[in-house]
Formats: C-alpha cells, structure tokens, sequence
C-alpha cells in the first residue's frame, strides 16, 4: 500500500511545535469581553437568593448571566448555570466584564445565599436506609433517576467486601453460572475499588463565543468536531446551519470533551444578552470541576476457572459512582470486557449506579473496561499461580479469536487475534526468561513482572465521507473528525489518499472549521475513529473514482468499467493513453455538474453532511458517501502490556525498568501515531495504577484534587523514557484497509500490568484497588492495617 | 470598633469567629481609667479613717476558704496569661497549660458551689434587696459581705461560668488524652463559643483588675489579710459591719 | 464562591537594596508581602486566598543572591535559586547533603525559580488551608484536617496541636542538619537564629511557619564548617519522582572515625510542622558503626511518641525504613 502503514507528518504538528497553534483560548473578537464563573461552595444546595447589584456596580463590568438565563435541563443533565448546584464548583452565576480581573473583582462582591442539602461522596452513604440522596429527584440513574436504599446489613457486608446480597437494579447475564462454576477447580472472590478520578484535560475547556448575521460562532475545545454540530447548535438555541463551530486543536479530552458540554455553550448565551463576543476561559481548578472524572466502582468478582485454566464463569457486581449528573455504562462496559477478554462460559453483571455529590463523571479512556482489567488481570495471575499455570499461558489459553464472542447478546467480533498477540509479544518481550526474575530480592528491592490487557469495541460505522477534487488538481479531504490529539483526523484521510492512489503532497486536509464543510462524522472517542473513518474516507474516495471513471467514459468515450486510476490520472485500461489527469476531470465535474459537482446530494447522507456538500457544491469533482461498507460484528481493539518493576520494600515506591505494548488493532494505518496511542496509554495506565488520586473531604463534601499537583498525574520522571512497542498488524476483514482502533486499550493493558506486577513483586498480594500508593505497600510490608475498609472508595 | 470578628465558614458562609482582640485594649483603657477616677473620687471625698487591727481577731475567712480563693486566682491569672498573651504577640506553647489550669478552675468552682451550698451560709453572698439602700445609707453596714462585694462576687460568678462552661465547649474541640476531636460542632456554633469565651474573659481582664484594685485599696486592705491570713480585727469588724448581721468566731 | 485565577490589584515595590527592603518590610508589617521566586506567593495570590495589600519584590536586590565562602564556612544569600545551591561546586564538595535535598525540591523549572529563602519560609500544603478554608492557621477556629473523617495522608504524625499541618521543605531538614543560622534583618538591625529556631510548630505559633516577624526579611543562611565533608544522606519519598512534596524526607549528617560514628545529626521532613530531629537516634548511634545492625537497632527510636492521624500510619514505619536507610554502610 502506498500511504497506509508508512508514517507521514500531520499538518497540525507544525503549528503545535511552534506554537502557532490557536487552541480556543488563543482566538480574540473585536469588542470581547471575558466571563468569569461563581460556583458552588457547597456539595449540594438550593440558591435562596442572588444579589449582584455591588457587582454590577464595579466599573468594567458588563454583564451577568444567571441560571435564569439559560435553559435548564431536568435531572440528572447538567445545565449551563443551576440554581440546585450538586458539587462543589458546579457553575451558579456568570459575570463578564473588560478583562478578567475585573471579572473577579466583581464576583467577590456577588452575594449568593445558598440553602444546604444532604451530600454524599462515597455511593454506599447513599445507599445505607436513610442515607442522603445525591438529587432531590433520587440517588441512583439508569434509564432514569430513582431512589435506591439498601438495609444496613446489606450495606456493611459489602463493605466488608463479602458477596453482595442486595438487589441491583441492572442485571444481565448469559450462560449457566451454576455450571460454570461448578465446572472450576479454582474459584476467587475478590472485592475491589477504583475510584474515578479527573481526566486532567492539559487544555481546560475554554470557550470564544460571538453572533454575526444571525450565526453563532463558537471556539472550543472539544475531541469532536463534526459530531459537535447537531448537539451544540440547540444548546446555543440554533439550527446546525447557522452554528459555526471551531476546533482544530484540543488540548486532551480524554472522553470528557466528546460531545458539547453545558458550559461551552455559555458564551454564546451571554454574548447575546450583552451584545459582545465573550470569552470564557477555564481555570485549572474549574477544570477540575467541570471536566469531569471517570465513573468510580466499588464491586465484587467471583469467578471460575477449570483445571485446565479456562475462564468458566464471572459473576460481577459493581457500585457505579456517577457523580451528581448524567453518566454510567461503565459497568455494563466491564463486563463486556471479561467477556470478550477471557471468553467465560457464563457471565453475569449486576451494577448498582449511584450518584454523589463529587464531580461529574463521564467516560474516560477505557470506561469501565480498564477499571475492570486494573482488578481482573492481577486475579487471573492468581489463578494460574493456584493452577500451576504460566501467567502468560493462561491469557493465551482464554484468548479471543475471530469466532469470538461478547457482551451479554454474545454478538460476534469482526476479527480478533489475542493469541498471537500473546505470542508475538511474549517472544518480543522474552517472557520466558524475564518472568523467571519475578520476585528477585535486590537489597530492599524486589522485581515484579506483569502482563496485562486491555480492551475496548474499536470501531463504528455508517458515517459520511467527503473528498473534493478541484480543477488544479489538489486533492482535498475534508474531514469532520476532530483533532482530539491522536492524528486520527489526518491518519484516517490516508484512507481516501490510497482508494484515489495519489501523491500525499497533492493532497489537503480540510478540518477543524465547520464552515470549512466537514462532513458527519462519528464522535472521536471509544477508539473507534480509525476503524470508522478510513471506511468513510475509502467510501467517498471510491465515489470520487467512480465518478473521475463516469466523466472519463462520458468524456473519451466507452464505460466507466474500461476505466482504472492511477498516477493521478483515470484511464482506460486497454490504452492508457486515453486519458485525463484528476484536475481535468475536476473540471469535467464542474462543467458536467450534477452529482458530479456536488449538487445532487446521495439521499443517504447526514444533514451535516448535506450542509457541507452545499458549501463546496460546483467547485471540483465531488466525491461523497455514507458508509455503508459491511460489518459483521463489534470491532474490537485490543492492547498487552509487559512491564518489568522494581519495588522498594522499604519506600513502597517502584520504578518501571521496562515496558513492551502490543497492539491488536489490525493493519497498522499510522505507525508513528499508533506508537504515540500505545505509549501515550501506557502512562495514562502508570496513572491509574499507582498514582492518580481522587479525594474528598466527606466531612464537607470538598474536593481536595483541583491542581496537577494534587492529582498526581505521572510526569516524565514517573515513566521509563523509552518503552518498546509491537503490532499484530493482522487486517480487519471488515475495515477496507484492515484497519481497527486502539486508544483505550492501550492504557488498560498498561494499569493491568502494572497491577499485576505489583501484584507480583509482592508475592501475589492483591491490593484490589487502584491506585496502589506508597503507602499502600510500606503499610502492606510492615504489616500495619490500612486506614480503611476493602470497599472505602475515598481514601488518600 | 467591632464586638465579632466575622469570617466565612468551610462553605463560604459569613459566620461569627470570636470576639474582636481590639477589644482588650478598649478594657484595659476603661478598667484603667475607672481605676484612676476612683481613685480621685476618693481623694476628693476623703476616706475614712483606717480601723485598728489591734484586739482581737476574728475569723472572716477559714483556711479551706482561702485555699480555694487562692486556687481560683491563680487559674484565672494563668488562663488569662496563657489565653491573652498569644493574642498579643507573645508567643509561647499556651494550649495545655491553659486548659489544665481550666480544669483546676472548673473543678475549685464545682466543690465552691457544692461546698457554698451544702455547708455554707449561701445566702450571705446573695444580694437581698434590703442591701441596695446600702450605699446611700452611712448607717446601714453589712453582714459578712458588703454589697460591692457580693456585686464582684456575682459578675465574678457570672463571667467564670460562662468562661467554664464555654471552656468546656472548646476543650472538647481539641485533642486530649481522653478523647480525640471530631469537627461535629457547626462553625456557627463554634463561633459563638469562641465569641462567648472571648467576651467573658475580656469582662473578667477588666473586672479583675477592678478587684486587684480594691484589693490594695488602704481602707481594704484589712480584706485582702484577712484572705491571707484569715482574721480580721474587732476594730475592722465594727467599724465596716454590723455585728448584729455577722458574728465570726475568735 | 468564585474560583479566583487572577491577583487582584496590588502595590508592587522593587526595592533594590535590603535596607529600603527592610524599611518597606517594617512599614508595611502584616498588610505586606515578600516577594522571592513567587512559587509559592502566585497561588496564594491568584486564589485570593491571601490578600496583602502591598508586595516587596526582592529580585532587585543584588545583596540576596550567591553563595559567598566565610571564615568559617558558607553563607547563601536568600534569593540564590534552588538550582544554583543544587549545582554549586562548594556546596556540592563541601555540604553535598543541602545539594542533595535542593536536587530534589520540586521540579527543575519550579527550581530553576525558586529561591533558598523561599523554600524555608513557604507555607505548608495542607490542602484544606490551600483550599482558603478558614482554619486555625489561616486564623480560625478549627482543623478541617484532623477530624476523624478528615482526609490528612500527607499531615503530620509528629508535634500537632490543633493544626497538623506539616512542613514542606526539602531543605530546611538538611540546614537543621548542618546547623545553619538564618540571618534576619529589620530596619531595627538584623538577628541570627540557629535553623533549629527558625522554623515554629502551632503549639507555639499556628499561623506561622517560622519565627521570622513581619518586618524582618531573610537575607541569608549561613552554614558553619562543623559539618563540612561529613557523611550524608538525603533521601524524599513522595508519590511522584518529581514536582511534588515529601511523604518522608530523611537528611543525616555523621562524622565517622574508626568505623563508629562519632557525631551524628538525623532529620526527618514531612513528618512534623518543622524539620523533626530524631535526637534519641542520634544519642543512640554516636559510638556503634554505621550498618544495618546499628540501623536495626535504631530505628524504632526515630518514631517514639508520633501520634498518627487516621490516614498516615504509614509515616511510622515510611520514618523508620529511612532511618535504617541512612544509616545502611
């Protein structure tokens, strides 16, 4: 193949390395103003009464928005300003003024008189008889909200991490649990925590709204681009076609800027009520409140394994913590993993979604299926030790194949190839004699080897493709995937590059800008970008060829069939020299229009699309698709991690001395990008498995974690400078250049490895909670209890 | 001048923290001049002349009286130090002597009061409205205690109470080795005890300076031997009281 | 509650000598603030969680920078950056164990900014009274940190009264350690104060972290060459390797002669409001060798009378590990 597997330099790159990338924070209008934010000093409040008429009264100020102002969303959805706050930091009152300082001089004189209301920061407070609800409206959220007690021996036996004996409102199992576990020779039950902490977005959520002829321009900062429109347009109160929408750089997102956020659509209210152009941009510590976190669990596995070290049955069941608003499926999402990771005979989940007063949550990297993996991967370790079996064999052993099957409808995969995953890796790593330093006393240092894996579905379909040809010959790929940091807007527009067998200098990306004509697009997030949008790519590129074939047919006699591409040119197949370069038939398409040209839209494609074909319609040969491409099942993306520890007994602290990630995503399309996925996800995984803190205060209901610091997010000095990476490079029969996704996985194999490693270094210890701190272990070592119960999910 | 200091609570809330320290100083203005005007009222006024302390002596205070007298003044005088000296700028490790010297001024005034009422005269110190005519009235004297004593004595019982009882209600705000803190009391309430605390121990500032005054007044001075030493003379007793309302034993 | 990003307008003096600097200091007392490397001073001020009225910028102030050989050791001027103490050849040879623990403050731009005064005299962490709670330190009336669901892993185990706030600075154990004075000045002249002084629990004073008054500025620090090319141990634990503060920090001196340790001074940070010295292990070393027997034998000693909070236990035994590192030959 000519562009796809080769690395190639993403036009974003230039402006990031030197700066002259503008994130929304960097765009200025003429006449902006700046918004700054009051937000609830309480958990969970009702506002008795507002008073800004000091505020106003500052000179500079130029306006206030209220909750009064903005449309309000019914619980559990968050609105742009509330006058019922449910954390600490949820947004009350806006005030704009000349420059920021003024904006906060203001806000220190507003007077807001807030009524306290019962909080909860820990799900099982809630859930204990009589305890507090998260929302007037309940404490738990499925398909809505509701109210759930359970009694206090309910509540404290799973506290003390015993087999939850309380109902749970979501349910699903397939296969014979019975069977199944009767079928085991080893059965574990393990309880476990992984608390949700921040995604720690680099970029925070900065907005730039303004009005200009009846159109709202916003700049934001958001993984999306296209997917944005149809979604922010009613918040902001327009049609998709009078919303212009930029967001050619994100600074991380993570999942938490997928879709539009309520406060993004700020600006853009206040800039109408004032009449200016307002900025809104996000400190880090609003950050912290509004960027959400990943949903936290607190749970219980049992599960089965069979002499020969099969996977027989798992049985689940986790306490979703949602925070105060709309979130979950992380649950459901953990048990899809066990079920396609290890393939049991039986599965069942029962997931428990409670809400508290602690930050939103949202899906972040992995949801569900890497806090799952963080505490399953370190179980399977301990069956195979219990087993006689070698820890790498046993993943091999349960590994999923191209008949695999998940979820609780046991659907089918498009393709899947873990063995030899397994296998390229452990040669790749030398599993065989590395493992053989697991437990290797150095001094006070101990070495521990993990292997884990991580997994996510890997790809969508049924979006839209569009690639524009103009007369000079320039190939233009218009893409309506956002820039969420992983090139996939560029990389998955290879796709198009390869179907039209051109020169990659020839070519332009278009994205980034709605009024750039980007057409729809899948949301840039559940690793499904690569997989989804090379086939929409392919599809439009194709159209465009069937096209460029027609006019050459029309234009130099014959069927489009005598026709072939290449060299930038269609020609006919007997007598190559009949033909006409890619700027000549562009120009055919102009003079032909029509669906050439663009103006006969394909009945199939989405509005956005529509609206875009009609912004770039007679202006060059048009090629436009909605993918309709077959797909026989989920695509799954897959990921390995191989790490190697030192854990110093003494300090609890543990280096990673190396690290080895394969991925499982089909043809690799981007190898420079993909390796960026892999060791970009690793430390998101080094994270999450010893590190990322997520505290409050029960007492007041205060979050602790608002700043970098206090986070702890790894930093350069926390992760080896150099990790090794690997791919199957196996293609998906269901992607046109066998092409799937790998983002999340990447990081749950990692926080899996790590897991186990530490797992590992100690013996085969299972802390069964992320993260594991220092002072985890030095407490483990020295044999002095930890200062809370198995379950408590607040703890440093 | 403010009588509260205002502060915002854990959720931003305008609460009352404590009294104003500016206050001290407007207290020791006031007890100071107070001080200085009596002493000119009673230089204009010309006092009386001193009783002999010749003959002989009678008991006003017994031993156990005095010991007790002795042991609350010497808790307040530390409690005041310990309290106001931090406040000032003189810092030193306050905390635990201030409230082991809290705990030897609770338990002396708990047996004062059990002893006062059980196996003492308790009415003697109660001000009768009979004692009111007392100062306009040359010829009425008093029984064992003058009206402006039973007066020091009752603002005294009023203003260590309230600092007790307060006390206690800040003691159990902080780590001992009986028992260790919650942060159960609302910040409100918190306030108002550090407020109620503060307030009392200002009075106290000025109104034990007020009784040190008297205290080494000339013509009182006979009271404040009598609370060392226990007696006072026949001379002292006739000429500041009415034998008829109070008959000490030798 | 406004989430405050931006400083609120303030008066900024640039004083350029120590004596305009003082007098401004004196002027101003408690409505004003020194300005080192700002590295703690920045947050505190666009939180508005402090509000001076006026800032003295020390930058101009040539007097305050370098590091200057004395008759009788060393003396670091206050605004020397972290890093320059970190790669100073004299301290580096001389008195590795404040290179050592400058190393290891914060991360390499937070050093390349911050200044030696600045990481002696900054505030604690405590994350509540960062938070701009209302607390006993920030002149208040309780503990948030201390209650029996408070959330106080990094607080202290060691010396807390009503606060138990700790001490974040990675050097201040090692000039205690290397008995350094800290020279303050006023316009009413300037006074020495051995380190072991300088620094102040709440017992004593639970809203400041030293003994530093507010018309005095610390000009500089002075090592003696008592402990010169002694052996020396500095060694943080924390969660991340770098950009964040100590769980424990450890940082010993010891004179050795004929294999026994002769003289020995042993800190902890992280542990107490100030730099905890563990005089008991101390006492008990002078006289055996340094080895993991002695180490052995000791350790139990460094944590005597620490009264953990709920969450920090681990400090205990994270304390004594240290000690038996240290000592390790």
């Amino acid at each position: 193949m000519k562009h796809i597997g080769k690395d190639f330099t993403p036009p974003d790159i230039f402006g990031k390395v030197t700066g002259k990338a503008k994130f929304a924070e960097d765009f200025t209008a003429e006449g902006m103003v700046y918004a700054r934010l009051w937000t609830s000093p309480m958990p969970h409040a009702r506002v008795k009464s507002l008073d800004v008429s000091a505020a106003l009264a500052v000179q500079g100020v130029v306006g206030v928005l209220t909750p009064d102002d903005v449309p309000q969303s019914p619980a559990p959805n968050g609105s742009i300003l509330t006058n019922e706050p449910v954390y600490v930091g949820d947004p009350i009152l806006a005030i704009a003024a000349v420059d920021e300082k003024t904006a906060e001089d203001a806000l220190g004189l507003v007077k807001i008189e807030l009524e306290p209301l019962p909080f909860a920061v820990q799900p099982t407070d809630s859930l204990r008889p009589n305890g507090p609800t998260a929302r007037p409206e309940g404490n738990i959220f499925t398909r809505e909200m509701g109210e759930l007690h359970w009694n206090e021996g309910e509540v404290e036996r799973f506290l003390a991490g015993q087999q939850p004996t309380a109902k749970a409102p979501i349910e699903w199992q397939y296969g014979d649990l019975e069977a199944g576990f009767d079928n085991a020779s080893v059965i574990l039950e393990e309880s476990f925590v992984t608390p949700g902490y921040a995604h720690m977005s680099m970029e925070p959520r900065s907005v730039l709204s303004y009005w200009e002829n009846g159109k709202c321009f916003v700049y934001g900062s958001t993984q999306s681009q296209a997917f944005i429109m149809p979604f922010l347009a009613p918040m902001v109160g327009v049609e998709p076609k009078d919303l212009v929408y930029v967001g050619e750089y994100c600074g991380g997102g993570f999942g938490s800027k997928i879709s539009p956020y309520p406060t993004m659509a700020l600006p853009a209210h206040f800039a109408k009520k004032i009449g200016r152009p307002v900025m809104l941009r996000i400190t880090r510590e609003e950050e912290y409140y509004i960027g959400s976190a990943r949903v936290g669990f607190q749970g219980w596995i049992k599960a089965g394994f069979t002499p020969d070290g099969k996977v027989s049955a798992v049985d689940l069941y986790i306490v979703q913590d949602l925070g105060p608003k709309r979130a979950g499926g992380d649950a459901s999402s953990a048990g899809g993993a066990v079920s396609i990771l290890y393939q049991p005979d039986a599965v069942r989940l029962r997931s428990v979604p409670v809400m508290t007063n602690t930050t939103p949550r949202g899906p972040q990297r992995g949801p569900g299926q890497n806090q799952i993996t963080a505490v399953f991967e370190p179980m399977m370790d301990k069956a195979a030790r219990q087993l006689g079996i070698d820890r790498l064999e046993i993943r091999r052993l349960n590994a999923p194949d191209s008949n695999a099957k998940l979820d609780a409808d046991q659907g089918p995969v498009t393709s899947a190839y873990m063995q030899e995953a397994l296998t390229l890796g452990g040669k790749r790593w030398n599993w065989a004699e590395k493992s053989k330093r697991s437990g290797k006393r150095n001094g006070n240092k101990v070495t521990g080897i993990g292997v884990g894996q991580g997994y996510h579905s890997a790809g969508a379909n049924g979006f839209d493709g569009l690639v524009r040809i103009t007369p000079d010959g320039r190939i233009h790929l218009h893409s309506g995937v956002g820039n969420l940091g992983t090139y996939s807007y560029a990389s998955t527009t290879r796709a198009a590059a390869e179907a039209l067998k051109c020169d990659w200098d020839r070519c332009e990306i278009v994205h980034g800008d709605s009024s750039l004509h980007l057409p729809w697009s899948s949301y840039q997030a559940g690793s499904n970008t690569m997989f989804t949008h090379t086939r929409a790519n392919w599809v439009a590129a194709t159209d465009a060829v069937n096209k460029m074939k027609e006019i050459a047919a029309t234009t130099l006699g014959g069927n489009a069939d005598d026709y072939d591409i290449d060299g930038e040119r269609v020609f006919q197949t007997a007598d190559a020299g009949r033909n006409l370069t890619y700027g000549e038939a562009a120009a055919k398409a102009i003079e032909l229009g029509g669906k050439y040209s663009g103006m006969e839209p394909p009945e199939d494609i989405h509005a956005i699309t529509k609206l875009a074909l009609a912004g770039v319609q007679g202006t060059g040969l048009i090629g436009v698709a909605k993918d309709t491409l077959p797909k026989r099942g989920t695509a799954p993306g897959f990921a390995i991690g191989f790490v190697e520890i030192e854990l110093d007994l003494e300090t609890g602290k543990h280096e990673i001395i190396d690290y080895l990630a394969v991925a499982e995503c089909g043809t690799v399309v981007h190898p420079q990008g993909l390796a960026g996925q892999l060791r970009g996800g690793a430390v998101w995984g080094f994270g999450m498995a010893s590190l990322e803190r997520h505290v409050y205060d029960p007492q007041n209901g205060l979050p602790a974690n608002v700043g970098f610091h206090q986070c702890k997010p790894p930093t350069y000095m926390d992760v080896p400078s150099e990790t090794d990476w690997a791919a199957t490079d196996i293609p998906d029969p269901d992607n046109p250049v066998g092409a799937r996704g790998i983002g999340e996985p990447a990081m749950g194999a990692a926080t899996a490895a790590v897991m186990c490693a530490l797992s590992d270094a100690l013996g085969g210890h299972l802390f069964n909670r992320t993260p594991v701190t220092p002072d985890l272990i030095v407490n483990h070592v020295a044999g002095v209890e930890q200062p809370f119960g198995p379950l408590d999910i607040n703890t440093i | 001048m403010d009588i509260a200091k205002v502060r915002e609570d854990v959720w931003g809330r305008e609460v009352i923290a404590g009294v104003s320290w500016d206050l001290l100083w407007l207290v020791v203005v006031a007890a100071f001049v107070v001080i200085i005007a009596h002493i000119v009222i009673m230089l204009v006024l010309k006092a009386k002349a001193k009783a002999s302390d010749a003959g002989k002596r009678l008991e006003r205070h017994t031993p156990f009286d005095r010991w007790f007298h002795w042991v609350t003044a010497a808790s307040v005088f530390v409690l005041l130090v310990t309290g106001v000296f931090p406040i000032i700028g003189i810092n030193f490790s306050w905390l635990t002597i201030h409230w082991i010297a809290g705990i030897v001024l609770t338990l002396a005034i708990v047996v004062h009061i059990v002893r006062a009422c059980f196996w003492q005269d308790a009415m003697s110190m109660w001000i009768a409205p009979s004692d009111l005519s007392e100062p306009f009235d040359d010829a009425q004297k008093p029984g064992k205690y003058s009206l402006a004593q039973k007066t020091m004595h009752l603002v005294m019982s009023v203003l260590v109470l309230v600092v007790i009882a307060t006390g206690i209600a800040l003691f159990l705000q902080i780590d001992t080795p009986w028992w260790e803190r919650s942060n159960a009391m609302t910040e409100a309430t918190l306030g108002w005890m550090f407020l109620l605390h503060g307030l009392s121990t200002l009075a106290l500032i000025g109104v034990t300076a007020l009784h040190m005054y008297f205290a080494v007044r000339p013509e009182k001075l006979f009271y404040t031997r009598s609370m060392f030493k226990g007696w006072i003379s026949e001379h002292e007793l006739s000429a500041n009281h009415d034998p008829a309302r109070w008959k000490p034993s030798e | 509650m406004p989430a405050y990003d931006v400083m609120p307008d303030i008066e900024l003096f640039q004083p350029v000598s120590v004596e305009d600097a003082a007098e401004l200091a004196g002027r101003l007392g408690e409505k004003g603030w020194l300005l080192a490397g700002g590295q703690d001073t920045f947050g505190w001020l666009k939180d508005r969680a402090k509000s001076p009225e006026a800032m003295i910028d020390l930058k101009g102030i040539d007097a305050l920078k370098g590091i200057r050989e004395t008759a009788d050791g060393i003396e670091i001027g206050a605004f020397t950056t972290i890093t320059e103490i970190a790669e100073n050849p004299i301290i580096k040879t001389r008195f590795n164990l404040l290179a050592s623990a400058a190393a290891h403050v914060a991360s390499p731009q937070i050093r390349n900014m911050g200044t030696l005064g600045g990481n002696l005299c900054q505030d604690t962490r405590c994350w509540y009274y960062r938070r701009g709670l209302s607390c006993y330190r920030a002149g208040g009336n309780t503990c948030y940190a201390s209650g029996p669901e408070s959330m106080n892993r990094e607080h202290a185990v060691f010396g807390a009264s009503r606060c138990v706030a700790v001490s974040p600075s990675d050097t201040a154990p090692a000039l205690v350690a290397l008995e350094a004075t800290m020279i303050a000045t006023s316009a009413n002249g300037s006074r020495e104060i051995r380190a072991e002084d300088f620094f102040v629990g709440p017992a004593v004073d639970i809203v400041n972290m030293t003994t530093l008054q507010a018309d005095e500025i610390l000009v500089s620090v002075r090592i003696p060459n008592t402990w010169a090319n002694a052996e020396f141990y500095f060694e943080k634990v924390a969660d991340r390797n770098v950009w964040d503060f100590a769980l424990v920090s450890i940082a010993t001196a010891m004179k050795i002669e004929g294999g026994v340790i002769r003289d020995a001074r042993i800190l902890c940070g992280g542990v107490e409001c100030v730099p905890r010295r563990l005089t008991a292990v101390e006492n008990r070393v002078v006289g055996r060798p340094k080895n993991d027997a002695t180490g052995d034998a000791v350790a139990a000693l460094a944590t005597v009378g620490a009264e953990p909070l709920h969450q920090n236990q681990f400090k205990i035994p994270l304390m004594e590990n240290l000690v038996r590192r240290a000592l390790r030959a």
